[in-house]
């Protein structure tokens, strides 16, 4: 069994990738695209609470708030001026696939051209650990678990108790009905683009200050909420927040007994799970 | 699913056979290690992309193509200084060893299509790069294998030696993309390359015409395995060293961008011209002094080129509409003209 403190690390980690996923299933489920470039979105959120803390001396919550916005309305832009003229009726999902996978180069060029290449770190933001006798957490990664409670019971009662919520879900459900019913699918798709940028943005803002910042640093992220969402099933909000948490725990977990080649035992996982149940353990059974 | 275009009406022979006639005799006109060693470059992803693209024309994604390429370089490598074996029986070795795991990992995972293919071709990809980064008593990690030039081949006094100039490479990639083209053409104007199309448009339809789906896509996967497979092991050669990084997912990303971006109405057309145009420009721009900016413009002409040219058919189609435009128009608009004369 591994000590205590793995399966904190653990927990911090898919506490991330929950929130990433999220996003990504949200967008999914809308779009019906894979957002490629969430990963970088991540990046550029810790980013901004980078410089938000070091060079303008704004709290960290607030700036966490802050890189959201930002992120979001850089996402709401892609959303406008590449997704949706790219999605030409007909020509399958390509041609956005292949637009997003293009801005991750732009993105990461863009981000180590204006803030470098190197390690920045922000440990000072919130120091200290909280000691449990045997083993002791550090308050920036129980900021980290509390944040995503937070953020999930935020989206919660946005999606179920508010009348944009009710129109992303409708307009997920059905989009040919939900227009029919005064529902313009354009506008949702903005706001549900903005929502899921902003997620991964405030994800990258909480975890910077326990790792570091680096213009690469959201490659990892967008591999493994891809993979959660496909354990959890393509689609499925729940599945996406299971199969984060399932995710995070077992590399973190795996990695200890087998160091190295724990990503291989998760690809390996990941591919029978697919083979096995196609649809995730959350989704849809395929038409 | 999406419409292609059959560009060879518009293209007269002649200009393709001039083309291919310009870049034999290149070597005359230019030594110069770099624009030869981009040239080469170009042509050996050329043959990943045109992998990617047949797999394409089955209605599947493959983000994994790069790892192809590793497993070929690695083959080529390990038997040609691990074992001694001379260069190129392991080249065909690496081709077939690539080819052989395609259609092993086809078979077992081209049930579950579309995104799902994509994301376990990526998974298989990553796999590759992790075990070649970490199993350091075969790969040799991250300093990866170091590989000698071919040895000199001598035909009566004509001696092609490898080590000392890069003419002999760029004439053998010329070999390889030649063949490769070869059989990708065939395949894609064949019926075999309709049912393809047929397999992509409507999979249940074709099922339902006596048509083995998964048949159809495994043979495009295992052919493009063979192919991009003999790429990699040329590709080690040719850089003389393979390490992990060389054909990591970002590397797959490249080859899906230059494909887009080339155009995949023509299979062999587009992956040439995607090929060489991204990866030209992707050499020119590291020479800019700005680190970095590289990729941000990398990635701005790929958005910028999705959204400004015709979509489904890339930079292929542009060239087919100029040729139409400038040397075709006046014919086709002369004949209603007389018919209309005749008329009245």
């Amino acid at each position: 069994m591994p000590p205590a403190g793995i399966w904190v690390d653990g927990l911090v980690q898919s506490c991330i990738y929950v929130t990433m996923a999220f996003g990504m299933v949200l967008v999914f489920s809308i779009l019906g695209i894979l957002n490629w470039t969430h990963g970088q979105f991540y990046m550029l959120g810790a980013f901004v609470v980078y410089y938000a803390i070091t060079a303008a001396g704004i709290p960290f919550p607030i700036s966490l708030l802050i890189s959201g916005v930002i992120v979001g309305g850089l996402g709401m832009l892609v959303e406008k001026f590449v997704i949706e003229r790219l999605s030409v009726p007909g020509y399958g999902m390509l041609y956005v696939t292949v637009a997003t996978l293009a801005l991750i180069f732009f993105f990461e060029g863009a981000a180590g051209m204006s803030f470098g290449l190197m390690d920045k770190g922000m440990a000072t933001v919130l120091p200290g650990v909280l000691d449990l006798g045997s083993f002791s957490i550090s308050y920036q990664k129980i900021a980290v678990i509390i944040f995503t409670l937070v953020i999930m019971a935020a989206m919660y009662i946005v999606l179920n108790r508010t009348k944009v919520g009710l129109a992303i879900r409708a307009a997920a459900q059905e989009p040919v009905a939900a227009s029919l019913y005064g529902i313009s699918v354009g506008r949702v798709s903005l706001i549900v683009m903005g929502i899921g940028c902003a997620l991964a943005a405030m994800a990258g803002g909480i975890i910077g200050p326990v790792y570091s910042v680096n213009p690469f640093m959201g490659r990892i992220p967008m591999i493994m909420s891809l993979l959660a969402i496909i354990i959890g099933g393509l689609g499925s909000l729940t599945g996406a927040i299971v199969g984060g948490i399932i995710l995070g725990l077992l590399n973190s977990v795996i990695a200890y007994k087998i160091s190295y080649f724990s990503e291989v035992a998760l690809f390996v996982l990941v591919i029978l799970i697919l083979l096995i149940r196609p649809q995730g353990l959350f989704g849809a059974p395929a038409k | 699913m999406m419409p292609y275009i059959d560009y060879k009406t518009l293209i007269p022979r002649t200009v393709i056979w001039v083309m291919i006639a310009l870049f034999l005799i290149l070597p005359a006109f230019t030594t110069n290690m770099i624009t030869l060693s981009i040239f080469i470059s170009s042509g050996i992803w050329a043959i990943a992309v045109m992998g990617f693209v047949l797999i394409l024309r089955t209605g599947q994604f493959s983000m994994g193509q790069s790892a192809f390429m590793a497993i070929g370089g690695y083959v080529s490598a390990m038997l040609t200084v691990k074992l001694g074996i001379p260069y190129w029986p392991g080249f065909l070795a690496a081709g077939v060893v690539s080819g052989l795991i395609a259609l092993v990992i086809g078979v077992i995972v081209l049930n579950a299509g579309g995104i799902y293919f994509s994301i376990i071709t990526i998974a298989f990809g990553e796999i590759v790069r992790i075990v070649a980064l970490n199993w350091e008593a075969v790969t040799r990690g991250a300093a990866g294998i170091l590989t000698s030039p071919p040895a000199p081949i001598t035909i009566g006094n004509f001696e092609i030696n490898f080590a000392t100039s890069v003419v002999p490479y760029y004439y053998f990639m010329f070999l390889l993309v030649t063949m490769a083209g070869l059989v990708f053409w065939q395949i894609d104007r064949t019926r075999i390359g309709g049912t393809f199309r047929g397999v992509a448009a409507n999979p249940m339809l074709s099922e339902h015409l006596g048509v083995h789906l998964m048949k159809y896509r495994v043979i495009a996967f295992a052919v493009a395995g063979v192919f991009t497979g003999l790429a990699g092991a040329y590709y080690v050669t040719f850089l003389s060293v393979i390490t992990p990084l060389m054909f990591d997912l970002w590397k797959s990303m490249q080859i899906v961008m230059m494909s887009i971006v080339g155009g995949i109405s023509s299979i062999v057309g587009g992956a040439l011209i995607g090929a060489t145009v991204l990866y030209t420009l992707g050499v020119y721009l590291s020479r800019l002094p700005i680190y970095n900016i590289q990729y941000l413009l990398f990635g701005a002409v790929v958005v910028l080129v999705l959204l400004f040219l015709p979509k489904g058919t890339g930079l292929v189609d542009l060239w087919g509409k100029f040729w139409h435009k400038v040397f075709r128009e006046p014919e086709e608009y002369e004949i209603p003209e007389e018919s209309e004369m005749a008329v009245e």
